[in-house]
This record gives structure tokens, C-alpha cells and sequence, in this order.
């Protein structure tokens, strides 16, 4: 850290520490960040809740954890699709139908964490807890998308939604960023034009040139 | 390439995207409460019974748990439809065909797999509690009247009912589409789940381009390979009539109206929605953002004359095409076009599309203009009268005649009054873009209402509407 801004200097010395200073003010990036994919790209992804808590739990893994946060996250969504399939023929209602398949994916996760241990990876048990936990949480959000919106849609939205919040982990967890915020916090006020801006954006997303393409180049 | 570009920039002002759907069109013209009945099945069509717009009969329906336990099921009928009423994108709704034989618990779907009373509970059940309503609210679910398939859908769908999506903005309606039920869809009608989307020409309601699914351009019905381009939707005009009349009811300034054709009734409106989809654009390949904003601001006094607008505004699209796949242009029964005489003299004039006549011909007043002022005198004080020359040979005939000045060929003309014997000059004339070289009668055309009329032999390369204007 080169200058550290006497505002964040105060707030330490009150006792709160650095690293939740910076998160606390690195989130309104992440959450423009995934509006503007939204709004500019076309990228959904579940909400902005889910991307920006997945994003938190990558950051919470640091920078070794990371890929195994991606390798839990897959593999969350992966039983959540096979439990679709298994579930599928008894017909059951919704919330016992998450929690079985929510059961799943702990059991599978724990799987997961004695192989990692028994092949020595200990990395992956070294993951704390709490990111975890909210991985395992997040496929109830995909099993709501499979029923609303059936098994492709819900699988694209859960493809772009490890996309968004890996960028989302990139950003917030770079160097020069970080140095910024702690220098100039009150830059993050910039976010709301920003956001404002989008909010009233009526222009095409970028999905959207790849989804009429073919009224884009029908001459007239 | 370059010109790749160009089309790009044009086209891309044209479409409407989810952005401005949202901000521009849907937000500012759907007040709340307008949504909020219109995201509720049951009373989005009282309302509109109430209004004198056809709906399917409601049977029957089941708001709670213990409804669900007390229900007669010996009520249903053999056929019905049970959907959420706040259902999306036609998520939860189960189609039953008819009972299943000698069994009074059990129904057949058109897949002719069987449905009990057991099956029902359970589907309602999961209705009830909200697994197909927006965020999970719980909901209500209802039994209604189940449409009958027109004979002319049968050989474009697999299964399930076809039905006409309309949109209506500012009480004009503005881009339509016969939404198809496939195989992929499951038999229903929306495109997200792989449904057919096929566009309709505004002013005359036959179909034009389709779509399968979301951007999947096709030309042919996917399940029964029937050419999806051409087809004459019937009850057209009284359809968009019935859309117009639901948008002023429902409140709803940007809306999409569902409307099925039932065997028996006629049009029935299945549903209003306040957030209509985008694929409609390219059903059409056409964009909807132009055309709503050539609409927005107009005052539209009734709904008659809001269908005229969008009739006269959004059609064309056939006649484009059967001038392409045909090389011939369509033309009305009444043309403007543009004589070239001698020395390149030209003369504008009405002209009737006269498939009776052999030869076209024009007055002797637009001959004189378009230079052939000395044939006409000449041929004048020759005095020729048929009777006195119909004995004669043709040779003997034409030496008669040859010493008038740019005189080309003769001939008799038999009409409704009587027969006559004129002369014939070259012109040339310009009728709906293409250029026609030939020969024309002149005879004095005064006492007629147009001064030129286009026979047989120049209409070749044109075809006629005797409905166009």
C-alpha cells in the first residue's frame, strides 16, 4: 500500500479492519459492474444478488482458493442438473425438492474435500467454511431457474453467472484498485451516475446484435 | 462489405431491444395496476367477456388447499385446459383431450398418456404453491374450455393450438405472428420453449418469414415440413379489431394479445400481456422500434380507423414477395404511367388494366401530345370506315393507309361500340417501374373515363390486385 487516505486511516484506527474496509467499498464496483454486463452485454446471470456473493466467496477464498472455488461452483450446478433428471419422475414440490437436492450437493462437497485430502490436495480443505456454505446455497436459485425457465436457460444463466463473478473476483482483487480505493475512497461515488446513465440506456445489448442478426442484415 | 455496414447501421435503429422495450414502451404505458390485471389469467378475461370479447369458458377453479380436497372432479368435462393463473411463458399448463375410455378418475393428453385424478391433484398442487408464478407467489389455478383445431392449422402442428400474437400500440396494431406449436414446445404455443413463430403481413394476414425458437430462421413446419410462407389466416380484419378493443379496455398502452381461432367460435382471446416478447421482430425480419415510433403520437379516434393505419401502414410484405419469387410486379386495376413518343416527348396519364382488350390503346388528344399530331390528321381526313373496308384485302387496305406520317401498322378492333379500323404507333411506357415497348392504337377516347387503357399484350410481365389502390 503506497498512501492510505486519513479518512480510511481514521476508520482503522476505530477498529475496523482494512480488509472489510475494502470489501465493504470494492461491492458498489462489483454490482456495476454486473449491471453493466445486464444492461450493455446481455449477460443475465441469476439476479445481481447471486454473482455478487459468489463474487465475495472467491474473495473470501483468496487467491489459491480461487480455483477451487470455480471447481465447487461446477460442480454444485452439475448435481443440481442430476437431480432434475432423478427428481423429475416423483413429482415432488418445491422446497422438499431443493432441500433433497440441496442435500446433495453437501454430501457430494464433502465427497469432494476427503478426496482432495486423501490425494493430499489440501488446498481445497483448506477453503474455509463460510464460502462454501453459500456455494451450496446457490443452487436453490438453480433449480428455481430449471423450473421457470427449463434445463438450458437455467444452465447458460449458471455458465454466465461464474463468468460475471470471476470477473467481478478479478476486478476487485486487483492491485491497482485496491491501492485506489485506499487512496481515494470517495471515488466509488462515481458509481451512481454511472449507474444512472445505465438505468436510462435504451440502446441495443450486445446479445441482442447476435439474436436479430438476421433482421441486421435484410436490405430493405 | 462495405455496404454490409451500412445495412448494419440502418437496420440496428430499426429494432426494438430489451432496453428500450422496458424503459421506453412497457414502463411509461403499463400503469401498475393495468400489469397487474393483466398478469391475472381470471380476471384479465372477466374484464374482457365483460366487454363483449370472446374468451374460453371458465369451468372451474381451485384457490386453496382445501378446495383442492373438496373438488368434483366428475364435473370436468371430457376435454379441458388447466393452467396457473399467473403463470409465464405458458409454464404449468396441462391440456387434457378427452377421458379415458371406461374409467371416470382418468384423462388421455394428445400425447395419449394418461392423466389421473391422483396426476391432476399433484400438478394443481404444485400451482398452488407457486412453482410457476413470477418470484414463487402462491397462486390460484383454474379449469377452462379447451379450444378446437381449426382444419387449416392440422397440417402445420404436431399438437396443441395454434395461436395469433398481436401487438398493439397506441391502438394500432403494429406487427403480428401465428405462433405454432411444435414437438420441441411440448404443444405449446411459446417460443421460448421452441414454438414457431411465423410473420403476418398486416394488411392482408397472410404469413410471411418464421422462426423456430428464439433466432432459428426457417421455411418449413418442423414436425410435418409444410411451407410456412403463404398462409391465408382467416377472420383477419375482425382479429386485429378484437386486439385494438382489448387494448383500450385493459388500459394497457403497449400490449400483446393472444388470440386463438376455435373450430366452432371464431376468434377467441386467450390472454393480454403487458410485457410482450421481442421474437416477433424476427419472425417478421422485420424491427418493431420503427414502427412503434411512426405510430406513437397519432391520434386515433376508433378502432376501425386504428386497423386502417396499421393495415395501411405495416402491409406490403406479400406483395414484396410475390414480385420477388414471380419477377413480375403487381399492379392494380388502375395504373399512373408515363407515355414516351417521338423525340422522346412524354405524357402522364391514368390508364385502366384492361385484361378484355387485346391491343392497349390511348385517346388521339395523347397521341398529338406525345408527337404524333400528323398521324392523327392525317389518318382523319382518310375518313376510314370499317364497313366500307372490311371487303377489302389486307394489302389493299394497307395501301390506303400506308402515306400517313410515323404510322406503324393497322388493325380492327372489335368493342363494345362497334368495330373499328385504327392506326398503330410505336410508343413506349413506363408502368409501375418497368419500361414496356410496343405498339398502341389511337382512337378518340373522350367520351371514356381514362384515356388509355393497357390490353393483353403488354401485361406480361405484370400481375393484377384488383384490390390495390
Amino acid at each position: 500500500m503506497n498512501t492510505i487516505n486519513p479518512l480510511i486511516n481514521y476508520f482503522v484506527l476505530q477498529g475496523v479492519p482494512l480488509e472489510t474496509i475494502i470489501l465493504i467499498l470494492t461491492l458498489p464496483i462489483i454490482a456495476t459492474v454486473i449491471a453493466f454486463f445486464r444492461q450493455v452485454f446481455g449477460v443475465k446471470a441469476f439476479g445481481i444478488y447471486t454473482p455478487l456473493i459468489i463474487t465475495l466467496a472467491f474473495l473470501a477464498m483468496g487467491v489459491n482458493g480461487v480455483k477451487y472455488g470455480v471447481v465447487i461452483f461446477i460442480s454444485v450446478i452439475f448435481v443440481g442438473m442430476v437431480m432434475r433428471y432423478i427428481l423429475k419422475k416423483f413429482r415432488l414440490l418445491y422446497l422438499p425438492r431443493v432441500a433433497i437436492t440441496l442435500s446433495v450437493v453437501a454430501f457430494f462437497i464433502l465427497a469432494i474435500l476427503i478426496l482432495g485430502g486423501s490425494l493430499h490436495r489440501t488446498g481445497l480443505a483448506s477453503v474455509s467454511i463460510f464460502p462454501l456454505l453459500i456455494m451450496i446455497a446457490i443452487v436453490e436459485k438453480f433449480v428455481a431457474a430449471q423450473i421457470d425457465k427449463g434445463n438450458r436457460t437455467a444452465f447458460l444463466l449458471a455458465v454466465e453467472t461464474l463468468v460475471i463473478s470471476l470477473v467481478g473476483y478479478y476486478i476487485a482483487s486487483w492491485d491497482i484498485l485496491v491501492s485506489i480505493i485506499v487512496a481515494y475512497p470517495w471515488l466509488v461515488v462515481f458509481i451512481l451516475p454511472i449507474n444512472f446513465v445505465l438505468g436510462k440506456w435504451t440502446g441495443l445489448r450486445f446479445s441482442e446484435y447476435f439474436r436479430f442478426r438476421e433482421i441486421l442484415k435484410k436490405s430493405d | 462489405m462495405k455496404s454490409t455496414l451500412v445495412k448494419f447501421i440502418k437496420n440496428r435503429k430499426k429494432i426494438l431491444g430489451m432496453n428500450a422495450r422496458n424503459f421506453t414502451y412497457v414502463r411509461p404505458n403499463n400503469l401498475k395496476k393495468a400489469i397487474w390485471v393483466a398478469d391475472n389469467k381470471i380476471i384479465s378475461k372477466r374484464i374482457l367477456r365483460k366487454n363483449g370479447i370472446p374468451v374460453p369458458k371458465l369451468i372451474a377453479k381451485i384457490s386453496s388447499h382445501e378446495e383442492l380436497e373438496n373438488f368434483d372432479w366428475e364435473m370436468l368435462p371430457s376435454g379441458f385446459a388447466l393452467k396457473p393463473n399467473s403463470g409465464l411463458g405458458g409454464e404449468g399448463i396441462l391440456v387434457i383431450y378427452g377421458r379415458k375410455k371406461n374409467r371416470s378418475d382418468a384423462w388421455v393428453k394428445a400425447d395419449r398418456s394418461v392423466v389421473t385424478v391422483e396426476d391432476l391433484k399433484n400438478h394443481i398442487r404444485n400451482i398452488l404453491d407457486g412453482n410457476f408464478s413470477s418470484a414463487g407467489a402462491p397462486d390460484m389455478a383454474f379449469f377452462e374450455e379447451r379450444m378446437q383445431l381449426l382444419k387449416l392449422f392440422k397440417p402445420y402442428v404436431y399438437k396443441g393450438i395454434p395461436d395469433i400474437r398481436i401487438i398493439v400500440y397506441n391502438k394500432v396494431p403494429v406487427m403480428a405472428m401465428l405462433r405454432l406449436p411444435t414437438r420441441a414446445s411440448g404443444g405449446k404455443a411459446n417460443l421460448q420453449q421452441g414454438a414457431v413463430g411465423v410473420g403476418i403481413d398486416l394488411a392482408t394476414g397472410i404469413t410471411t418469414s418464421a422462426v423456430q425458437g428464439k433466432s432459428k430462421i426457417i421455411e418449413y413446419a418442423p414436425d410435418t415440413r409444410m411451407l410456412l410462407s403463404g398462409i391465408v389466416i382467416p377472420f383477419w380484419k375482425e382479429m386485429l379489431e378484437l386486439a385494438v378493443k382489448a387494448q383500450e379496455i385493459s388500459g394497457l398502452g403497449f400490449l400483446g394479445a393472444d388470440i386463438a381461432i376455435d373450430k366452432e367460435r371464431g376468434p377467441v382471446f386467450l390472454e393480454i400481456n403487458a410485457r410482450a416478447g421481442l421474437s416477433i421482430q424476427i419472425a417478421n425480419l422485420e424491427g418493431l422500434k420503427e414502427r412503434l415510433e411512426r405510430v406513437s403520437g397519432l391520434k386515433i379516434k376508433s378502432i376501425q380507423r386504428g386497423v386502417r393505419v396499421g393495415m395501411n401502414l405495416f402491409g406490403g410484405g406479400v406483395e414484396e414477395e410475390v414480385e420477388e419469387i414471380s419477377g413480375k410486379r403487381v399492379i392494380g386495376s388502375v395504373e399512373k404511367i408515363k407515355l414516351i413518343g417521338r423525340k422522346g416527348k412524354e405524357v402522364e396519364a391514368e390508364a385502366k388494366i384492361d385484361t378484355g382488350a387485346g391491343w392497349s390503346s390511348m385517346d388521339d388528344e395523347i397521341a398529338k401530345s406525345l408527337g404524333f399530331e400528323k398521324t392523327v390528321e392525317e389518318y382523319e381526313k382518310l375518313n376510314v370506315d370499317y364497313y366500307e373496308i372490311k371487303n377489302l384485302s389486307k394489302k389493299e387496305r394497307w395501301n390506303m393507309v400506308k402515306n400517313v406520317p410515323y404510322i406503324d401498322s393497322t388493325v380492327i378492333i372489335h368493342s363494345s361500340h362497334g368495330t373499328t379500323y385504327r392506326p398503330m404507333v410505336k410508343v413506349s411506357f413506363i408502368m409501375d417501374k418497368r419500361k414496356v415497348l410496343t405498339k398502341i392504337t389511337i382512337i378518340d377516347r373522350t367520351e371514356l373515363k381514362y384515356p388509355v387503357i393497357i390490353g393483353k399484350r403488354n401485361l406480361g410481365g405484370f400481375l393484377i390486385d384488383v384490390n390495390k389502390v
